[in-house]
């Protein structure tokens, strides 16, 4: 026991992705940074939108190119197995963006109610001016 | 003085026309408007029949915001005193001419029509909540008088008058969703004078409370997430 806890308390974090799931990663950040581009060319995705995808994109090549990074990254969280530091910053990250669609998402709730007003009152006006004028439905 | 009536309504083509016939004969010189909050049924229909101006949202958007839609109108027609009352024939036409001559006379900025009365005062026909209603009525009504440090008893009501300074700030911020009981807080924390007044109400004569026993619940705790927020809230300067 006494000594799987010294073992436990005095270890490096371990790098342990392999060649092989580096070039997988490597090739899934290409193919999503590409993906982002062609969205914006085809008009689906709004370049406002568009940064913070990439800077995920950036994040995941960075990620797969030097896997030192994810070694610091794993020391300055305090946390020993590299995967699960990954695994935090993503969820983290992914909590991020769940949290900034949501402030978007319920400013243009606030647009589309304002909008909805809007052409509710103009209606209204509309009625005042040609009282007898049956409306169209 | 000019004076407006509105009356949200979403789906309530049973009793619409009787409503507006009511106020017409209560507020003979206001204008009368209907805010139609994305009814499916002939709601718009019926009460353009009867008379009224109707502002009809083109999609259900919730109580608050059919209600501000009516602020708005009043604002912008430069009406002097801006009055509502619910739309399923629980409010009586006459008990909000009351509030309205409140406003006309100045003694607030705004005036709620509560439905609570003194013990023994109490008729046969008059409004009784169930349970999980009364529960959140006592919850909020605990909440919002320590937040406002003024005594309310009816902070649900939908029966309220209000003067240009109450349309002005309604117009510009009003929650869609907990509308009545967050707009009391706001209205006294932005230092309006808020009154309340004790009216008469009738058992609801057409449609239902949308509120479950679960939706109640949600709805409470939502609203005191809202509260607790606006208790926070920067207060606005005084315009124009």
């Amino acid at each position: 026991m006494p000594a799987i806890l010294a073992a436990a308390g005095g270890a490096e974090p371990v790098v342990r992705l392999t060649a092989q799931s580096r070039i997988i990663a490597a090739v899934l950040a290409i193919a999503f940074m590409l993906m982002i581009l062609e969205l914006i060319r085809r008009h689906k995705l709004h370049e406002r939108y568009s940064v913070i995808w990439f800077v995920a994109g950036i994040a995941m090549l960075a990620g797969a190119a030097f896997p030192d990074l994810l070694r610091l990254l794993a020391e300055a969280l305090g946390v020993r197995d590299v995967t699960i530091a990954l695994f935090s910053l993503l969820f983290v990250l992914l909590l991020g963006l769940a949290l900034s669609f949501s402030v978007i998402m319920s400013r243009q709730s606030a647009q589309i109610t304002r909008l909805a007003q809007e052409l509710a009152l103009e209606r209204a006006r509309d009625q005042a001016e040609n009282p007898d004028s049956s409306r169209g439905e | 003085m000019r004076t407006l009536v509105f009356i949200p309504a979403w789906n309530e083509e049973r009793s619409i026309a009787d409503v507006i016939g009511d106020v017409r004969k209560a507020l003979p010189a206001a204008d009368v408007l209907v805010v139609d909050d994305g009814s499916t049924d002939a709601t718009a229909e019926r009460a353009r029949a009867a008379g009224a101006l109707v502002a009809s949202l083109p999609f259900n958007q919730g109580v608050g915001a059919a209600q501000q839609t009516g602020y708005m109108h009043g604002l912008r027609g430069d009406y002097e005193v801006c009055a509502h009352l619910d739309a399923d024939g629980q409010h009586i036409a006459g008990e909000l001419a009351r509030l309205v001559a409140e406003i006309e006379a100045d003694r607030a900025d705004m005036v709620i029509g509560s439905r609570y009365r003194e013990r023994g005062d109490a008729q046969d026909d008059d409004y009784r909540a169930n349970f999980s209603r009364r529960t959140g009525q006592h919850l909020f009504r605990l909440v919002v008088s320590l937040s406002t440090r003024q005594r309310f008893t009816d902070t649900t009501s939908g029966m309220r008058a209000v003067n240009r300074k109450v349309m002005r700030l309604f117009s510009d911020s009003y929650s869609p969703e907990f509308a009545e009981v967050e707009s009391v807080q706001q209205a006294v924390l932005q230092g309006m004078r808020v009154e309340e007044l004790q009216v008469r109400m009738l058992e609801r004569a057409e449609g239902r409370s949308f509120l479950t026993p679960l939706r109640s619940t949600y709805y409470i705790f939502k609203t005191m997430v809202v509260l607790l927020v606006g208790q926070f809230r920067p207060r606005l300067k005084e315009g124009r």
